[in-house]
């Protein structure tokens, strides 16, 4: 077990890195030079002298081969170091550290809310297969798989201020704030109608088991056949989807963010998009597929865990 | 070569019945049956646009502007006094072209990939599939994001070089620029999902004992691949095709949204929603028709997918 573990790490890392010079290189080969994208933002009074450039790139180290430089861009990270910011000049850690708890926090509810409200429906579902609930909640969860976060929100706020007199919250205030109620719906749609799919799926193949029909056959009551018999197993298929759903609330945290204005992540990466903010873009792009590749690094370790039948298969590999 | 009378056996067997009963059974599923029409009208409607709309989409009349709907205007009008309907018929262009176009291209290198890392294995496949995985483990958003920033500048210089070369005004369009970009970006991280199913198709029916028997009673492979493997190999795809040019149409005007995909005065239903957003308190049917057409479809599209999927793979769903 430790050494799979084991191994399943030292497989991550070498991801990881090629993630990391993959996005590299695209902005380092696509953005251009960045001494003189900072020279072309700056005000009018500063003069465009080549030369002037030219000794601020080799201070730099901008005049090193390639890789060199990616070395040095990853050893800063590693000490928190992620250069700084094209327009404001501010260092973009301080930026991304003053928004990621407001996203992390929100994701993390959604992930919470996701599991929390899906996986029961999810069952309820499958447990009635081919009736009016099933076909409810399963349409229902293929339209919300269908809309896009910045559609669903809008629509709902407009629905909202139909019905609120107050006007619609807007703005952040912590996760136990009022506001953050609808953001947070919205961000959890997405999510919530892929894990419904998936469970009502993983419960319907468990459902022919002959543990089940056995159990049912006992008389054993359907509630606790649902609790002991078909939850755990359905578990497992379950929690693989993690990082797919990691993927979901990242996306769709960009435009929630924007929508229902929370000073975010998601804000963070329109506002450097719109400002062509390299070191920002790269940042956030780098944390998001780095969240993402944890998750499915998560999933890894968790899964033999979980269904002790796939140890035995993990051992062979 | 197999030999003759061999073919001639395998040819008497009708293969259409499949695709008859995957057929009947999709006409059986009132949701797809209404996925399929809404799909069909956007794509007439996208078709013949030009034909159709009551206006011009570009054609400013600031008499009318933020006009609520009426008779003249069905969607009314926006803050410049242009048609929303017209502007909507086109947006629905722009979605079909970029979601064909990517999905052409993204199933093109998804096939090459998947077929060569199923049919190969060893370190080629393990090299593709490493490959494949890491893309998908890039938040597709951001990912499109840095591509798109970078493809900018060379892209954009490309296209005035070949202006100075050949003096083409086509060249300085910089709506081309525009879709190349989207196409270039989204094409780029769209295609991993497709080399996964054809390799896993490609595996699992390499293996199957009609594909045995067929090789024991002596058909070439070409034989084999033709009449057993892509036959078999295409039902998944062609569900996963119909959901992906939804997630396409959805990609696109979720850049065009954020001001990355296709730009104004272009209509892209995404930035005729992000317009939409800044005054939605006053004017709500800016921001409800690009939002209701991009939902209508998307759910069309999803509905298809479902249908589709439960149609051609009846196993999987009893």
């Amino acid at each position: 077990m430790l050494r799979y573990i084991a191994t399943r790490l030292l497989l991550w890392i070498p991801s990881v890195l090629l993630v990391m010079l993959a996005v590299y290189a695209m902005a380092f080969y696509g953005a251009g030079d960045p001494i003189k994208l900072i020279f072309l933002r700056a005000p009018g009074d500063v003069a465009y002298n080549p030369e002037r450039i030219e000794a601020i790139r080799e201070a730099a180290g901008l005049n090193r081969p390639f890789l060199l430089q990616f070395g040095s861009y990853v050893l800063n990270l590693v000490q928190g170091q992620f250069g700084n910011s094209l327009t404001s000049g501010r260092s973009v850690w301080a930026m991304v550290s003053a928004a990621a708890p407001v996203s992390f926090k929100l994701g993390l509810c959604a992930i919470v809310l996701t599991a929390v409200v899906a996986i029961p429906l999810g069952m309820i579902a499958a447990m009635n297969q081919n009736t009016k609930i099933d076909y409810w909640i399963l349409g229902s969860a293929l339209f919300l798989w269908a809309i896009p976060a910045y559609v669903a929100g809008p629509l709902l706020m407009v629905l909202l201020i139909l019905v609120l007199p107050g006007g619609v919250p807007y703005g952040w205030g912590g996760v136990f704030d009022v506001r953050i109620l609808l953001p947070l719906l919205v961000l959890s749609f997405q999510p919530i109608a892929l894990i419904v799919r998936q469970t009502r799926a993983a419960v319907i193949e468990i459902l022919s088991e002959d543990f089940v029909r056995t159990a049912r056959a006992k008389g054993v009551p359907e509630m606790v056949v649902a609790f002991r018999h078909i939850l755990r197993p359905v578990l497992t298929p379950v929690v693989t989807q993690l990082g797919l759903i990691m993927i979901t609330i990242v996306n769709g945290a960009i435009f929630v963010e924007l929508v229902f204005g929370l000073p975010g992540l998601g804000r963070l990466t329109v506002s450097a998009l719109t400002n062509s903010d390299y070191p920002v873009i790269l940042a956030i792009t780098l944390i998001g597929s780095f969240l993402v590749m944890l998750s499915n690094l998560l999933v890894d370790v968790l899964y033999p865990l979980l269904d002790p039948r796939a140890n035995d298969t993990m051992k062979s590999r | 070569m197999a030999p003759a009378n061999l073919t001639a056996f395998v040819d008497e067997d009708p293969p259409v019945s499949l695709w008859r009963d995957a057929w009947h059974r999709l006409f059986r599923n009132k949701l797809a049956v209404a996925g399929l029409v809404i799909v069909i009208f956007l794509a007439l409607v996208a078709m013949f646009g030009p034909w159709l709309t009551p206006y011009d989409f570009l054609t400013q009349n600031l008499e009318v502007r933020n006009q609520a709907p009426s008779l003249a205007h069905l969607f009314g009008t926006d803050d410049l006094g242009r048609d929303v309907l017209s502007r909507v018929i086109y947006g629905t262009r722009t979605a079909f072209v970029v979601a064909i176009v990517v999905t052409t291209v993204a199933v093109a290198i998804g096939v090459a990939l998947g077929a060569i890392a199923g049919y190969y294995g060893g370190l080629l496949d393990r090299t593709i599939m490493w490959f494949t995985d890491m893309t998908m483990s890039v938040p597709n958003l951001l990912l499109v994001v840095v591509i798109n920033a970078s493809l900018k500048t060379p892209v954009t210089a490309w296209m005035e070089a070949q202006y100075q070369a050949t003096l083409n005004p086509f060249y300085r369009q910089t709506v081309w620029v525009d879709f190349l970009l989207v196409f270039g970006s989204m094409a780029l991280i769209s295609w991993p999902p497709y080399a996964r199913l054809v390799r896993a198709q490609v595996l699992s029916i390499r293996g199957r004992p009609y594909v045995t028997a067929a090789r024991a009673l002596g058909l070439t492979n070409r034989l084999i691949i033709m009449r057993y493997i892509v036959p078999n190999a295409v039902g998944p795809l062609i569900v996963s095709v119909s959901a992906g040019l939804g997630t396409a149409m959805v990609l696109e005007s979720a850049f065009s949204f954020l001001g990355v995909g296709v730009n104004p005065p272009t209509p892209s239903w995404g930035n005729m929603i992000s317009d939409g957003l800044r005054v939605w308190q006053h004017y709500p049917h800016l921001l409800a028709a690009p939002a209701a057409v991009l939902g209508l479809a998307t759910v069309a599209f999803s509905f298809l997918g479902d249908g589709l999927n439960d149609a051609l793979n009846p196993r999987g769903s009893k």
